[in-house]
């Protein structure tokens, strides 16, 4: 009787055992929460590349989980009584890199911590919450020819998407810049054996899905 | 002996620590996460191809759900596609990390075969969470106003309690299946002993040295139950290659079981605090009571075919490994033990995402 082989099948059964059990915990988190995006990239006077200015408006089922409880009902939530919200959410923004990669001649930029007054957060007549918030860039940066600007969730728990009609401006750009939108690109076939191997393997393929799923504003100075 | 009561010190240790650091303060301030919904989903991991899928599907369904909510101002007939879109989404949701089904799935692995009691667990399991999350909301909002942060701050410490028990229940399920792991190896040990002694294998050369070895120095106290008693007597290896039920189901009991109901299950889900918070703003709790009722009964669904998946599994491990008794002994313990790991796993990763709530 040879005991090799079987003590190998024995093995071979742990761990195909191991991997079944594994397979429910490579499925990831799906949005829970939406927002619409319009950003505004500014200028400085000597035509660098200085701040991001984010304008997000929240989904209604957000929106209705945010006001809970601050307002008298038929009233609007003030930016003074979000102000605690305001602070916390603007407070945990640069742990999360801010939401925001700005990428200029193939370097991403840093962003300083927010200040307070450089955020807000409202109710708006619709009843949905927006956010507001001013990203200075630590250090103001010459655009090279393109710049790039996304705003995503790496963990996809938030879906940002930019706005259909006024997605993007830039303020007091050098005459001749102009921005556009470029959507995601459908997950190439490379992407898609990979994500779904590592389903089955439970191994993680990275925490970047969100990024693979955002619209990029490309930027194009002379 | 001494050795088992160290190893049962140092999980007890091991889960103090665990807590002390989910409590403190200062893990979760630097866990704290911007626009963040209570309940333990921060999310992250690998998505895409089938996932990416599943994902697609519930941001779809859930902005259905929240058209159908509107259409019931309308008239009643919504009420029907919120419950089916609530249930199609729990369906989905429920293959996703939160839940607990990876834990009543491995636990059913790690201590039970019968696939009825695994189906019961998890809806049980669904059914409390479904529970928790209507009862969280409409205390927090009927009763004391609360805001969003302060019913962050109440599932997070749900969450929680709900992580500390799952790693509680794996530390006991890994002591327990160590040891019957243990005995199942002494037994194995032993049997090959046993074999290698009588005289037709007596110069076989893979020959253990009888009564010397590992057989002898695997201390893992009694046998439990009459199963690894049967395994543990080398007269009675006959060539039966079908597993001694009895030595299959050591393990379960209800306590335990009711245990992992009650950690799978305490934990609220992000999507169904929305969901009712969204439904109470509109005036229409109950509508969203009804769609959560719905999601549950889905998630239930996926659980119970993950905990039937685990189920089957670990038979056919056990089939692959056949051989006599003691082999098929052994790798019922092994695949138990590897699930006992697994569940402290799953608590831990399901730690490290509940404390990142604000």
């Amino acid at each position: 009787m040879n005991f090799a082989a079987p003590a190998r099948r024995l093995v071979l059964a742990l761990l195909f055992a191991a991997t079944l059990a594994f397979v429910p915990a490579a499925a990831a988190a799906h949005p829970h929460v939406w927002v619409t995006v319009r950003s505004k990239v500014g200028f400085s006077p000597d035509g660098k590349v200085a701040s991001v200015t984010h304008d997000w408006v929240f989904d209604e089922m957000y929106s209705s989980f945010a006001t809970q409880g601050l307002a008298k009902p038929g009233e609007l939530v003030t930016r003074d009584v979000f102000a605690p919200l305001a602070r916390q959410n603007a407070g945990g923004l640069a742990e999360i890199g801010y939401f925001t990669t700005l990428k200029i001649g193939g370097k991403a930029a840093e962003f300083g911590p927010v200040k307070d007054g450089d955020y807000w957060m409202e109710e708006r007549p619709d009843h949905l919450v927006a956010f507001h918030v001013d990203l200075h860039l630590k250090t103001p940066t010459a655009p090279s020819q393109y710049f790039s600007l996304l705003v995503a969730d790496p963990e996809y728990f938030i879906d940002f998407e930019y706005d259909d009609n006024d997605p993007i401006a830039l303020v007091s750009a050098p005459s001749g810049c102009s921005a556009s939108i470029a959507k995601p690109k459908p997950l190439e076939g490379q992407d898609k054996t990979k994500l779904t191997e590592s389903f089955f393997s439970g191994l993680a393929v990275g925490t970047n899905f969100g990024f693979k799923m955002a619209s990029r504003v490309i930027v194009a100075c002379p | 002996m001494n050795r088992l009561s160290a190893l049962r010190r140092a999980a007890r240790a091991l889960f103090a620590a665990g807590l002390a650091l989910a409590a403190s303060p200062a893990f979760a301030q630097l866990t704290q996460r911007p626009f963040m919904v209570g309940g333990g989903e921060g999310g992250g991991g690998a998505s895409g191809g089938i996932t990416g899928w599943l994902i697609e599907m519930q941001s779809q369904l859930t902005r259905l759900i929240a058209a159908d909510v509107h259409a019931l101002h309308n008239g009643p007939a919504a009420i029907w596609g919120l419950i089916g879109f609530g249930f199609a989404y729990g369906v989905f949701h429920a293959a996703g990390p939160g839940h607990g089904k990876a834990v009543i799935a491995s636990y059913m692995m790690a201590s039970d075969r019968a696939l009825k009691r695994g189906i019961v667990l998890a809806f049980l399991a669904a059914a409390l969470q479904g529970a928790v999350a209507v009862a969280l909301v409409g205390v927090a909002v009927l009763i004391f106003n609360a805001t969003a942060p302060e019913m962050n701050a109440a599932a997070n410490w749900l969450a929680l309690a709900s992580c500390s028990g799952v790693i509680a229940i794996g530390l006991w399920l890994t002591v327990t299946k160590g040891r019957a792991l243990l005995v199942a190896l002494r037994a194995r040990f032993a049997h090959r002993a046993a074999l290698a002694a009588a005289p037709v294998y007596a110069d076989a050369p893979w020959r253990p040295a009888a009564g010397s070895g590992a057989a002898v120095t695997f201390r893992a106290g009694p046998p439990d139950g009459a199963g690894a008693a049967a395994i543990d007597d080398p007269a009675a290896c006959g060539h039966l290659h079908a597993p001694d039920p009895a030595a299959l189901e050591a393990g379960f009991s209800w306590r335990g079981a009711a245990a992992t109901v009650l950690a799978a299950g305490s934990r609220p889900c992000s999507g169904a605090i929305l969901v009712l918070v969204f439904a109470l703003a509109q005036g229409l709790f109950a509508a969203g009571i009804a769609a959560v009722a719905a999601m549950s009964f889905g998630v239930a669904l996926t659980t119970g075919a993950l905990a039937s998946a685990a189920v089957f599994a670990k038979r056919l491990a056990m089939r692959m490994a056949a051989g006599d008794d003691s082999r098929i002994a052994l790798a019922a313990r092994g695949v138990e033990f590897l699930a006992a790991l697994l569940v402290v796993a799953f608590g831990l990763a399901l730690l490290l995402v509940a404390g990142r709530g604000a």
